[in-house]
């Protein structure tokens, strides 16, 4: 299947997976939010999550929604509410490929 | 799913089982294993004595002075120091545990002058040979030091001494210096015993090309006339299925027979794990025929075989006839057993009957592992039993069962694909917090998992 096959590829791809556990300095929005000034992707991702899940943002009816508040809105685009679908994309758009 | 590990794990077991178990030649193998859990037995000895706490063993400075200094004091404060050979012998390895080989070789000196009713032994110089085959970086030299020290002192190395030394090169990836000492003893008369010898060929199996092993063994046969029995043969034969190698397999089968060994439980069990390595489980029923014409009785491990075959090769029917086979045979079905079947009847699209197996299996009193769980998780997902699926999920959560890659990755998707992107966010942390897989696997499996729902939505393939 087609995922699968793409995950090889991702773990077999250093550049790729420096991509998502290497640290990088943040910008500001993020950095806010994050309260550090360095995380990798991964660690971004993981705590939009938990802070998703600690102040219960997923919405009551559609678990799938998640309804943005002011602070978890300044990273995520300005939308009001947001798919856990999107979400890594969303993350994604703050680090961008670096050229080297 | 694909892979082979269950019935594959216990088959490699028996043969490291085979070449454990043959009862120890006569001075040989009990050496070289308690030697290894030497310091924890010694230990209890110490103990005995009131005045030496049992910490004062270890040594924290590297200093050879300060080791003299504390053996020193503990000869003149116990009132009757212990003759007990193995006490002195502790200490000297738990010096030479952070020491140089030649301050090791001074204490030991030190130690025979102030306390002379210590005359060392063969452990002794051991720990000694232990040490120096530590410190072997390209030449043998130290180790040659050790074995001179030895001879002059009338131990002149043994079979024992071989093992330990080929042991602890090999652990410390010295493989080539490991052949060079045997080949250097063999012409000195202490040729390896079989246990030394079939330990080098398996090491050098797993760790180094075909053609060293093939080298080695042909030397050993044309310089010192050192063949290889039944169990080496196994090794090799092993060795070249797992890396799928069919033609050095058939090559040795027939090289085999050609030595006049009659293959036993081990080398058939053996034939018929390369058999589902390379993905023909389908033969291994010839295999058990074949057995069977010799007369050759079949274990637990044959069995368990047999049925993982049968099962990946797609026929189930004659899977479940071999389980009764076998408990008439009055052999128990344990849970690689049931997995393996298990694997089968979901490879048939079958996973309710899968469901049904584990409760049966649970009713005989054979409690399910994680491969179970995962087989089943998988198979449910796979042949769209979400809710199945998930109730075994929650079960699985209860037992603190961790998950598998494969079903991991198969379960994030059924989920996704009803829509419940939510619980598969569920799923991700219990594969973390389980330590399941690492965040990396987790979170990419994840990620490319919504990935490809997205592409589905956009194309109408999901709602």
């Amino acid at each position: 299947m087609l995922p699968q096959r793409m995950k090889k590829a991702m773990t077999d791809n250093p550049k790729k997976l420096a991509n998502l556990i290497d640290l990088v300095n943040l910008p500001s929005t993020l950095r806010e939010f994050m309260g550090q000034s360095q995380t990798s992707r991964l660690g971004c991702f993981k705590r939009v999550w938990s802070y998703i899940k600690e102040n219960n943002l997923q919405d009551p009816n559609n678990k799938n929604l998640v309804n943005c508040d002011e602070k978890l809105k300044s990273v995520l685009l300005g939308k009001p509410q947001v798919e856990l679908t999107e979400l890594p994309t969303l993350i994604k758009l703050h680090f961008p490929k670096q050229p080297r | 799913m694909g892979k082979l590990p269950p019935s594959l794990r216990s088959a490699n077991f028996a043969v490291n089982t085979l070449i454990k178990t043959p009862s120890p030649s006569p001075n040989s193998k009990p050496h070289c294993y308690p030697k290894k859990s030497q310091p924890p037995k010694k230990k209890p000895t110490s103990n005995t004595e009131p005045q030496l706490p049992s910490s004062i063993v270890a040594f924290d400075s590297t200093s050879l002075s300060d080791a003299k200094t504390l053996f020193n004091s503990l000869i003149s404060n116990s009132r009757n120091p212990t003759s007990d050979n193995k006490f002195y012998n502790a200490v000297l390895q738990s010096f030479s545990s952070n020491s140089t080989l030649q301050d090791s070789i001074f204490f030991l000196n030190h130690m025979i002058k102030v306390h002379p009713p210590f005359s060392p032994d063969r452990f002794t110089y051991h720990v000694l040979l232990i040490q120096s085959c530590k410190s072997v970086d390209l030449s043998l030299s130290p180790v040659h030091q050790v074995l001179n020290l030895m001879t002059t002192n009338g131990f002149p190395p043994n079979k024992v001494s071989t093992d330990i030394a080929v042991r602890t090169l090999c652990s410390l990836g010295h493989e080539e210096q490991a052949i060079e000492l045997v080949k250097e003893l063999s012409s000195k008369d202490s040729p390896p015993d079989t246990y030394t010898y079939n330990f080098i060929v398996r090491h050098l199996c797993k760790n180094r090309p075909l053609s060293t092993m093939n080298n080695f063994i042909k030397e050993m046969r044309e310089g010192f006339d050192i063949k290889p029995d039944l169990v080496t043969y196994t090794i090799m034969i092993d060795n070249v299925c797992n890396s799928k190698n069919l033609r050095e397999a058939t090559r040795l089968l027939g090289v085999l027979s050609e030595e006049g060994y009659k293959p036993d439980c081990y080398v058939y069990n053996t034939i018929m794990k390369g058999y589902c390595m390379l993905s023909q489980g389908g033969e291994v029923l010839g295999v058990y025929m074949k057995m069977q014409e010799e007369g050759v009785k079949a274990d637990l491990v044959t069995y368990n075989t047999l049925i993982y075959g049968l099962s990946k090769s797609g026929r189930v029917k004659d899977a479940k006839k071999f389980l009764n086979v076998m408990m008439e045979e009055g052999h128990v079905p344990d849970a690689v057993t049931y997995t393996s079947l298990m694997n089968g009847m979901c490879r048939e699209a079958d996973p309710l009957g899968a469901v049904a197996l584990l409760e049966k299996m649970e009713a005989r009193g054979c409690a399910p592992n994680s491969c179970t769980y995962n087989t089943l998780l998988h198979g449910l997902c796979k042949g769209r039993l979400l809710d199945k699926g998930m109730k075994l999920y929650d079960v699985m959560k209860q037992n603190g069962t961790k998950l598998e890659t494969g079903s991991y990755g198969t379960f994030l998707r059924a989920l996704c694909r009803n829509g419940r992107v939510a619980e598969a966010y569920e799923v991700f942390d219990y594969a973390i917090e389980s330590k399941s897989l690492t965040d990396v696997a987790a979170y990419t499996t994840l990620e490319s998992t919504l990935k490809w729902l997205k592409k589905a939505r956009e194309q109408g393939l999901v709602i």
